[in-house]
């Protein structure tokens, strides 16, 4: 392509403090080096993480910042060395990548990577080593990805090629929401068919665990949140039994143990609150009840009594719903082709990227699952 | 026997209230009555959870603790068919009733019909057969084994192998079960992993045990008492860390020493703060933290990244073992030599030294003491 080995200058949505809307700004995009590939973003959603980091991660050193990590694309150009990727390849951008050379990427029975886990539990969640810069400042990449950014530069072990006929404004959302919420249902909770499962929190990582719930089976799925809105989409995606804890007296965890002869056999947390992950532990059945936690938060620890675990119950947490991207999006993406796996019903608004504001808001009121973003022509 | 059917007179020590010494007394022992076996104790040992009960309860007084005991059958109640006067037997301070969905299930060793099974601040069995001066006294979760006679429900009884050593498988019926299952059925530790057990208590020394047993290459064993690490290398321990030897927190002391964490770490000490210490001491990816150490005092807690890292966080209660069926394979484990009690037993005394006993276990200057409590 014409702009290879140059620097792009192309649109981004900025985010230049804490707490402040994002700011559509010309930012200038470095080629990309030794192993890297410099992506065309088509398509983006927003995720309650980027709003995570923008508004309660209260770090004021990590800005400014490119947010987005929910993307897909087109690669523009590729560094040396790289032979996996050429221009013209479906490509999403992966938060969640492993290195292959660590002790924990040696193991297959996780996703986790030592080098990725160091960036992404940091202050700032990224690397300081960016490709960005506006008006001559450095600007971060927020967990190596930025997709609210006509184009980004990642390291190819961070990008998963995709076939070629993917629907990028669809597929953008296994980069994050459905492959964490779906994944933590099957493969960290492990869902068992017959089982009575509970999710709290209705955004598009609990609609997808919901998802998940069902595709493994389970009897029941207890959709909990507070804005009773959100039931009618749960019910779509396979929920059974629907609680409002405001709707009730007693604390949300004693509401599903008598709805459930004891608690469930699994939650999960889909929404990132410790007090909710409590009562997410709590509602679980003593014996073998398993709660899971999805919702990111590095801001507050999560606490109970240590009865609630000599009793039986198991707290796990779940990152990227232990999928490893490089392997697992691309076959996830032939199931989305194929019409096995529905995204869809996730996406109750597009806008173009001008609009990025809004959608924070929507999502701040819980007006919106996802928002797909436009972000290139 | 002579004593059948009849209220029996016995020495027992008696915790009047918390934060006093026990009183030997003579209280009355009722007779069985249906399904239930009266036992005449002739071992048992003294746990930190008597001492949690008498220093830290409120309620449930007064009381004879003692968990941890072993004897013989004295007379049996109606109904009673699996028992028979002479039978030895251990009291179980947990049910397995057979019939609840918790006993039906492989996954877990809880029953509904447990005095443990919900919160239960007397830690007791809703009904006794011991009084004392005109008053009942609470049965210690359901067993009472500073007793020389008890009276226990045939769900909290398992009849043993007669050549069962009682001064010795005493131990089998909470401290050594507990740690030794934590590591084998509630970790499930694999072979040629590297494990931590947090507290070198008789638990701590159990949990090594099984740790060793399950084929772990290296087995940590974490104390403030460096004395304790002596023990611990006779039950199996390969590397000993003091924490208060370090500036760093223990956990980064641990992550250095194992390029990340440890695959398995069991608390057996019972504090919260060790707690999220054995939990932060894990891998991530597929690190497992068990509690054993049992406190209701106070809220465990860790940063959801921790468990989002991939680490496991559950607990353990007597090891896992469904007890009935279980405590008497341990039993027989013992007598074939496949699990070490002996080098638990630090002192041995009788019933009138329990204050004595229980002043060592306060001081950290003992393992596990047996008390012999016949003539």
């Amino acid at each position: 392509m014409a702009t290879a080995g140059k620097v792009i200058k192309c649109k981004a949505a900025v985010a230049w403090e804490p707490n402040k809307p994002l700011v559509i700004e010309e930012i200038e995009v470095a080629p990309p080096q030794k192993n890297e590939i410099r992506i065309k973003v088509a398509a983006s959603g927003m995720c309650h993480s980027d709003l995570y980091y923008l508004f309660e991660a209260k770090n004021s050193a990590g800005f400014p910042i490119v947010l987005g990590h929910e993307g897909a694309g087109v690669v523009e150009s590729v560094g040396p060395g790289v032979t996996e990727f050429k221009p013209g390849d479906k490509v999403i951008p992966l938060g969640a990548y492993r290195c292959g050379e660590c002790r924990l990427c040696k193991n297959p029975e996780t996703n986790m990577c030592e080098k990725c886990w160091s960036n992404i539990e940091s202050a700032q969640m990224s690397s300081s080593d960016t490709r960005f810069s506006c008006r001559g400042k450095p600007v971060l990449q927020f967990v190596g990805t930025s997709t609210f950014s006509e184009y980004t530069v990642l390291n190819q072990i961070a990008v998963t090629k995709i076939h070629p006929d993917a629907r990028l404004d669809r597929v953008c959302l296994f980069a994050c929401s459905f492959c964490t919420g779906y994944g933590a249902a099957v493969n960290t909770a492990k869902v068992q068919p017959g089982s009575v499962c509970a999710v709290f929190g209705m955004g598009a990582v609990g609609l997808a665990a919901v998802m998940g719930c069902k595709s493994a089976g389970a009897s029941r799925i207890i959709a909990v949140d507070i804005n009773e809105e959100k039931f009618e989409k749960a019910k779509i995606f396979g929920a059974t039994d629907f609680v409002n804890p405001k709707a009730h007296q007693k604390p949300i965890s004693e509401v599903l143990i008598e709805m459930t002869n004891g608690g469930v056999d699994y939650s999960l947390e889909c929404v990132g609150d410790v007090t909710v992950m409590r009562s997410a532990l709590e509602s679980v059945v003593k014996g073998w009840g398993v709660a899971v936690i999805v919702g990111w938060n590095n801001v507050e620890d999560v606490s109970t009594r240590p009865v609630q675990l000599i009793a039986g119950r198991t707290l796990k947490g779940s990152m990227f719903g232990g999928y490893i991207g490089k392997e697992s999006i691309p076959k996830l993406v032939l199931d989305h082709m194929a019409g096995r796996l529905n995204l869809d019903e996730f996406v109750t608004h597009t806008v173009k990227m001008d609009k990025i504001n809004d959608v924070v808001e929507l999502m701040k009121k819980g007006k919106c699952i996802r928002a797909i973003i436009n972000i290139s022509k | 026997m002579a004593t059948a059917g009849k209220v029996i007179k016995c020495k027992a020590a008696v915790a009047w209230e918390p934060n006093k010494p026990l009183v030997i007394e003579e209280i009355e022992v009722a007779p069985p009555q249906k399904d239930e076996i009266r036992v005449k104790v002739v071992a048992t040992g003294l746990c930190h959870t008597d001492l949690y009960h008498l220093f830290e309860g409120k309620e449930g007084f007064p009381t004879v603790l003692g968990h941890e005991g072993a004897g013989v059958v004295e007379s049996v109640g109606p109904g009673v068919t699996e028992f028979k006067p002479g039978d030895k037997v251990i009291p179980l301070c947990a049910s397995q009733c057979n019939e609840c969905r918790f006993c039906k299930s492989s996954k877990t060793n809880l029953c509904e019909k447990s005095w443990s099974t919900n919160p239960c601040p007397t830690m007791a069995g809703p009904v006794t057969r011991f009084s004392c001066h005109g008053q009942p006294v609470l049965q210690f979760a359901c067993t009472s084994t500073f007793s020389e006679y008890t009276v226990m429900n045939k769900i909290d009884l398992a009849k043993i192998h007669d050549d069962a050593q009682l001064d010795r498988v005493c131990l089998l019926a909470c401290g050594v079960s507990t740690g030794y299952g934590a590591a084998i059925n509630s970790a499930k530790v694999q072979p040629g992993s590297v494990c931590a057990v947090f507290g070198l208590g008789a638990v701590g020394l159990a949990a090594v045990m099984g740790c060793k047993s399950a084929g772990a290459s290296r087995i940590i064993a974490v104390d403030i008492n460096e004395e304790k690490f002596e023990k611990a290398k006779i039950f199996g321990a390969t590397d000993f860390v003091n924490p208060k030897a370090h500036k760093k927190p223990i956990s980064d002391v641990l992550i250095e020493m194992t390029d990340g964490g440890v695959d398995y770490s069991l608390e057996c000490v019972g504090n919260v703060e060790l707690m999220r210490s054995a939990l932060e001491s894990c891998v991530k990816g597929w690190g497992v933290s068990v509690i054993v150490g049992y406190t209701d005092l106070h809220d465990f807690a860790a940063r959801p990244i921790q468990l989002i890292a991939g680490r496991t966080w559950t607990g353990s209660l007597l090891g896992g073992y469904k007890m009935k069926d279980d405590v008497p394979k341990l039993v027989l484990d013992h007598i074939a030599g496949r699990i070490k009690l002996d080098e638990f037993v630090t002192h041995t005394m009788n019933l009138e030294q329990i204050n004595d006993a229980i002043e060592l276990m306060k001081s950290g200057k003992c393992i596990r003491t047996i008390i012999n409590m016949s003539k």
